[in-house]
This record gives C-alpha cells, structure tokens and sequence, in this order.
C-alpha cells in the first residue's frame, strides 16, 4: 500500500484515499498551489508540517521548520507580501508567541493569498490550556474557517486562499484535536501544474512603506480598513460552500452547529430519530453571516447553539437577535459545558434537554458502571521511553541538589520528569518558560549577584529546557540572566531533535528536511553570551553527568550544562528500519537484592517488580539497552544478554 | 449486507501499535466501500501511556470519536486497558483482550494494584453484559516469528467474531498490502494463529 504521504501528493483526482484531517490540510495547501510553507510543530498541528515536509522538494515548494511560530509566521507573511501564496500552521498556544506580528500586520492585508492554520487542543490532550482561537479571530477581526470532516478540511483550505486574496486579508484555518487527528476518506482534486513539475516560484515584494511600516500615522489608517474588510466578509459567507441550511424547513425549533460540532449534531439527531429540525452548519464561527441566519431564523420559536468550549457563535447570534428586536429563546452555554471537548454525549444530551426527549441510554448508570470498573484500573500516565537520556539527566540533578533544589522546566517530552519517582520538575509555564521562572525564582529567594544585600546561599534553582525550546523562546531568558547577574544552573537536555511532536529537526540538529541546515551549537551560544560556566557532558555516563552538574553548581553567576545524547525513540526507529539490533539487559537473580533503587529512583518502564520472588526485572521487549539500570545498581544485578538482541 | 454503523474501540499502550491496527481495519473498511472515521490522539499520550484509537464505518459515521455506549468491539492490546475505554462499549458488546499484561511503573513502585484476568473479565461480563475472548496473542505472534506482530494476531481474531463485517479474506490483504515485503510471510502467519485462536475460544 502506497504511503500516505505520497497519496498526498498523488496526480489522482477523483481517488477516495483515507488522510488525517491534517494531512488533507496539506493536499489542499498543494491543490491551492502554494509556494512557501513555515511552521513550528506542535501537538495536534504537527502532521501538516510534516506532510509539508516530505512533499515539498517534489512540489517545488519552500518548506521550512522555523525556529518558532512568530519567525514562522514573519517569514509566510513576507512571501506572502511579495505575491505569494504561503501558510504557517501552529498549535494553539503558538499563536501566543506569533501573536505580536500577527495582531501587527493584520492591518497590512496579503498579496499571494495567506492561511494562518491554527490546531486548538480541547480537553487539553496535549497542551497546557484549551484557549479558543475564534476569540483571537474576534480580537484580530480576521474570519476564521473550521472543517466538520477531512474532506471539507482539504477544500476549505483551497478556499481560505482565494477567500484571503479576494479581500486581501488574513485568513485563520481553525481545527481542533479531533479534526486534524481524525482519519476519513478524502477524494483528491486536481494538482496544478507547477506542483506537478515541481517548479519553485518565486516572487516580488513591492516597496510601499505607507503600508508596510507600522509607524502610527500608517497604523491608524489600517483599524477602520480591517473592520471594513471583515464586515465585506461577513457578506461574503452568507453565500459560500460550507455554510448551508438543513433539515425540515418548516420546523419550529432549530440548532446551530459550527464547525466539527456539526459531526456530532448530526449523529445526535440520528441517533434520538429527530426529523423536525432546521440545522444551520456553520464553516465559519466568525464572522456569522448575518444574511443567512436571518434565512434560518426566519419561523423559528426556538434555537440551540451547540457549541465547543466559547460562546464564541452564541454571542454573534445574540448580538444580532438583539439589534432585530427577535425575542425567542436562544440557547447555547446553559446546556452545552463551556469546558473540554465536544462529545456526541454531550450534544445528545443538549438536544435531549432542549426538546424534552429522553437520552437513548441512562448516561448516569452507565457512569455508576464506569466508576466501579476503573476502581481495579491502575494508573498509567505517559512516561519517559526506556533509554531516553532526560531520564539519566534527571538522575543527576536530583542527586547533585540531594533533591533540595528548585527545578523549573520547560515545554517537551522532559515535563514527564514530574512524575515519580524522579520528580525533578516544580514548574511548567510555556515555550522557554523555565530560565525566566529560574532567574525570577533566584530573585525572589536570593537576589542577584551584583546586589549589595544579596541572600549568599548555595546554588539551587537548576532549569531543564530541551534543546529545540532553547531555539525557540531560551535565548532571550538566558540572556535576561547572564545580563542581571542571575545565580542559576541551566541543562539543557540537547537530544539532538524535537522529540514529542515527532522528531522534526531544530538548529541543534543541523539537518533540514532538504539537506544539510547550519548547525549551532547551544554550547557556542552560551559562551558567546557570557555563562560563567559551560560544559557538555553524555547522560549515558551518569557518574561524568553527576560530577559535571556538581562543579556547575559551585560556580557563581549564571552556568549552562549541556546534556547531549540524541533521543532514544528516535534512535531505536532508525535502527529499526535498518534491521539493526540493540544490546539487552537482564537481572541477575543471584545480585538483584530487591531494595528498589532501579524502580523508586530511577523508573525505567522496562524495569517491573516481580512480586513472587521479590526482585525486578527488565522485560526485554521494552528494553533499548542504554545501560542506566547497570549504572545505578548498586549490587551490579544489571546484565547485558550475551549476543545482545532485538 | 452492508452495516450503517460499526464502531471499534483500539486500546493499549503506547508503542504497541494500536495506531497500525488501526490504520489497517481503517483502510480495510475504505475498500470494502465504507465511509469511514477514525481518531486518534498523538503527542504525549503516547509516550508508553495509555492509548486508545476509534474506527469507524457506516453511512451514519460523522465524527471520529466512537459514542459511549455505542462501541461493537473493544479490542485490547492489554489486558487492563480493555477497561480504560470501556464506557464506550454498548451492552451486549464483545471485548477482544490480549492477556499478556504490561505492568505499570506506579504497580511496580508500589502504588497502585494491577487487577488479575479474572476480576477484570469478571466487570466486561457481569457489569457491563458484555462478551469476552481473551488469549496470550503475544505468545502466538512470537510463535509467527516476532512480538511486534502481535497486533496482526488480534486483528486476525478480531474477524472471527460475529457480526464482524469485514471480510477474512478482504483484511488479510489489507495487512499482506500494507506490511513489508519481507514480513508478509510472519504476518500471515499470525494473522492465521489469531484467527484460530478465536475460533477455539468461540467454539466455531
């Protein structure tokens, strides 16, 4: 079976081929013929850039991972200027860090049609808030499109870019978790011919500083044009493809279902056997076309807005019913939860409430059930892989600090450090978050080295960061810390890769997607910005780490440590598909004395406790063989398998 | 023939390739001629957490969470996890379990218990009036050359049980199309073995 991603770029039209909602996103990017693509990945955005990635040499498009979303963003909007079609795509919280160019130049407008995609994490399956991008959208006044299935993902993406060139404005691409991570069927339209040929384009960016130069006489001309231009939008949408009234026409209740709410609204009807609806699908939460939900109003006594998280449709609808003087009950918050994701649950048991039916099963004993089954289930939370070097980093630190320290950390795979045992994480704020809250945590408790009435005390406070986030948001906090003459340990945990949303290479790595990048080295940057102490060490060699992080703590001022080895996960995959083996461990019976260490400090998930003989053990299937458990054993119980194995 | 609404529920844990089993019944659905839904949840969760993977097919599919309480199948890759999920599953539904368990780091520390088969299989069939084939697929898929086709076994299983409206013959190919050339051999033949496995326990 051919790969997706080459389905992606298959010269098939009319083939039905199965894509991640995401990956449909990047068909659609191509069939719009784009020129230039940058982003960030994060989780559930990462997919898009990924496709992007692999197709794009052979599309003769620019691709490139960004250091972080606001570069990203700058550098899609630049090509974009110069009469290009170009995308950035971002999680949720990415459009915080791009938020200032964003909120900036949204009043400069686009030339080459420009599609911001922003993937929001409901319920929070990977991230660390559920913020609603339609607000941004609200506050930006740029439209917002949102897919109800990975077909209509593909196709709204083609049209966000003609929509942005016809108004000459941004145009925001809005999933959730649920539509950029759900899988269907997907029938490919036509490629143009330059992505065919695999031709670049290239543009011209025209001189015009009365509207690139945001000084303020330029900038007071651009508010007025962005609230002309969204309400030229809002008429636009009362007539386009993904917007549209259903149902019986001549019912006198009706529900408003945006986005991929319209999924669950659907199989909710179906499921309760409601006919006597009108349903008003929405592809475009804001702005709400005003002409078309006067068409759905029209005869209705009531309505209900089932809605995910904001009442972001809710307040638009109101609004409008309001300034009409419409006065029938429009429901929406008060039976849709404004938190976590939508569920076809959920909408059923609106609709059940909002017309009086009952639910087709009894939801609170299916809970009793529920709750009484998941009484014998243990716990089992995401942990760092077998082998991952944070592991042994984590080890080190807490037994340089004798777990007295204060450790903030950061965004990646390595937050997992704050479950036990090693729990060597006290806080996660955001992208680059860790040095800020280190130097303000040294402040607070001990004051800078250049002040008089300093708190002289060991050093404490040790920041984990990993080395794709010191790229993206570290460099400015560490400066802020060498310049005010902080007193802090920062490791960076450099495995050579962004790691939790896939692997995707950084400038810690050097490769790019199409080639050889220019690798910096963290531990070049941290000189050249004055740390007082710089050292790489392997956290493969626990004992090399521990005396490096030691030495590191006794110097003043502000020391860097990187902890480099690349990324087990990463590394077990590429040997995998090599055929290659890897050496394994095992307990020695005769040494193993069962006092735990391995399991109450270390917690390796390939190393379990055998109940019956009271001693652990290493299932070999989950072992990637890198040693830690030999090294922290204190009997030598660990063994390598003779021959080693796979 | 065709059925308006199938919902399967794929659990285990991270790395044991839930996601392939997945994408395969995914893909053997699409070319039976089913519209079909998947979800799946990446990033973090997978890091050996515990996951979960919904298929879906039928003209009444819309969205790629399968309801609670709406699930046909819940096919485990351990055995514990066949009840993480299992609000999902409707009454008189059936829960395919691998029994070989992946204990977790919190049981090993001493923090919380891992259930036997008995109690767990004592909640799908008490509680939930479910149906329960449970068998050690990991044995059978090293018995076919290699653990990591464990997740063949129990597809292969999965096709054996009532209802199941995927063809035998039509989600072998499936896996004989979608797995490397050189593993199609022990593919098969844990495909095989899991379905003779179900059979057995099905008394078929």
């Amino acid at each position: 079976m051919a790969k997706v991603t080459d389905m992606v770029l298959w010269d098939k039209p009319g083939e039905k081929v199965l894509l991640l909602g995401n990956q449909a996103i990047a068909r659609g990017a191509l069939e719009a013929n784009i020129a230039v693509y940058a982003a960030y990945p994060g989780t559930p955005s990462s997919e898009l850039t990924d496709t992007m990635a692999i197709v794009a040499k052979k599309a003769g498009v620019y691709m490139e991972y960004s250091t972080n979303e606001k570069v990203a963003f700058e550098t899609a909007l630049a090509a974009s200027w110069s009469g290009l079609r170009a995308m950035t795509a971002m999680k949720h919280v990415g459009l915080n860090v791009a938020a200032d160019t964003f909120l900036s130049s949204v009043g400069m407008g686009v030339e080459g049609g420009f599609v911001i995609m922003v993937a929001d994490d409901p319920s929070m399956w990977s991230s660390q808030n559920e913020q609603d991008t339609r607000i941004y959208a609200k506050f930006a006044n740029v439209p917002v499109l949102e897919p109800s299935s990975p077909q209509e993902a593909k196709e709204m993406t083609k049209y966000a870019f003609e929509l942005s060139e016809k108004f000459k404005h941004f145009v925001i691409l809005r999933t959730t978790t649920r539509s950029s991570h759900a899988r269907g069927e997907v029938i490919l339209g036509e490629l143009p011919e330059e992505i065919k040929a695999g031709k670049r384009k290239f543009g011209k960016f025209k001189k015009d500083p009365r509207r690139f130069v945001d000084v303020p006489e330029n900038a007071r001309r651009f508010h007025p044009l962005i609230l002309e231009k969204i309400e030229k939008i809002r008429e636009e949408f009362n007539d386009m493809p993904f917007n549209w009234i259903e149902g019986n026409e001549n019912a006198k209740v009706g529900i408003i279902a945006p986005g991929l709410a319209y999924a669950y609204v659907k199989e909710a009807l179906h499921w309760l056997g409601v006919e006597n609806v009108k349903i008003l699908k929405l592809g475009t939460p804001f702005p709400v076309p005003y002409g078309l939900l006067e068409k759905f109003m029209d005869g209705l006594e009531r309505v209900l807005i089932v809605e995910e998280l904001e009442p972001v449709v809710e307040e638009q609808v109101k609004t409008w019913a309001y300034d009409r003087g419409l006065r029938i009950p429009i429901h929406g918050k008060d039976l849709v939860p404004r938190v976590y994701e939508m569920t076809t649950r959920r909408a059923v048991k609106a609709i059940s409430e909002f017309l009086g039916l009952p639910t087709p099963i009894n939801y609170e004993e299916l809970d009793e059930r529920y709750k009484k089954a998941l009484e014998i289930v243990p716990p089992r939370p995401p942990s760092l892989c077998p082998a991952c070097p944070h592991r042994n980093s984590f080890y080190a630190i807490k037994k340089a600090t004798r777990a007295r320290g204060i450790y903030p950390s950061d965004i990646g795979c390595y937050t997992l450090g704050v479950l036990p045992p090693l729990q060597t994480v006290d806080t996660t704020v955001a992208m680059g978050g860790s040095i800020g809250i280190a130097h303000g945590l040294e402040i607070a408790q001990h004051g800078s080295i250049s002040e008089e009435q300093r708190k002289k005390e060991k050093k404490i406070i040790v920041a984990t960061i990993g080395d794709s986030t010191f790229f993206h948001t570290g460099l400015p906090a560490l400066a802020n810390a060498i310049y005010n003459r902080s007193n802090i340990l920062v490791v960076v945990l450099d495995n050579l890769v962004t790691a939790m949303t896939g692997d995707q290479p950084n400038p810690s790595t050097g490769q790019t997607p199409h080639g050889p990048g220019k690798r910096i080295a963290i531990e070049d940057v941290a000189k050249a910005m004055g740390a007082d102490f710089v050292a790489v060490v392997d956290p493969y060699d626990i004992k090399a780490t521990y005396e490096t992080i030691k030495k590191a703590l006794e110097v003043e001022g502000v020391s860097v440590v990187v902890s480099r080895q690349i990324c087990a996960l990463y590394k077990i995959g590429q040997m995998r598909r090599r055929g290659m083996k890897w050496p394994i461990y095992y307990v020695d019976e005769d040494a193993c004395t069962g006092c735990k260490i391995c399991i109450n400090a270390y917690g390796c998930p390939a190393i379990y406790w055998d109940e019956e003989k009271k001693q652990a053990r290493i299932e070999p299937s989950m072992c990637w063989g890198c040693g830690g458990c030999a090294q922290i054993c204190p009997f030598g119980a660990f063994k390598p398998v003779e021959g080693g194995d796979e | 023939m065709k059925v308006k609404e199938y919902n399967l529920v794929i659990t285990g844990v991270g790395g044991q390739g839930v996601l392939t089993a997945a994408n395969i019944l995914g893909w053997a659905a699409l070319r039976a001629g089913y519209k079909v839904r998947m979800g799946e949840v990446h990033g973090m969760s997978q890091r050996f957490g515990s996951v979960v993977s919904y298929v879906r097919f039928g003209e009444e599919v819309y969205g790629s969470m399968v309801p609670e309480g709406k699930g046909d199948v819940i096919l485990s890759f351990e055995p514990v996890e066949a009840l993480r999920y299992i609000n999902h599953l409707k009454e008189g539904g059936m829960v395919v379990t691998n029994t070989k368990p992946i204990v977790p780091v919190q049981v090993s520390m001493g923090q919380a218990r891992y259930p036997s088969l008995e109690e767990i299989r004592k909640v799908v069939e008490e509680d939930f009036r479910a149906r329960w084939i449970g068998f050690n697929a990991e044995e059978l898929a090293i018995k076919a050359g290699h653990a990591i086709t464990t997740n063949t076994v129990l597809i292969g299983a999965l096709t054996q049980i009532p209802e199941f409206p995927l063809d035998e013959e039509h989600v072998r190919e499936v896996i004989r199309l979608s797995v490397p050339p050189k593993a199609v051999d022990m593919n098969m033949k844990a495909f095989d073995l899991g379905v003779k496995a179900a059979k057995e326990l099905l008394g078929l």
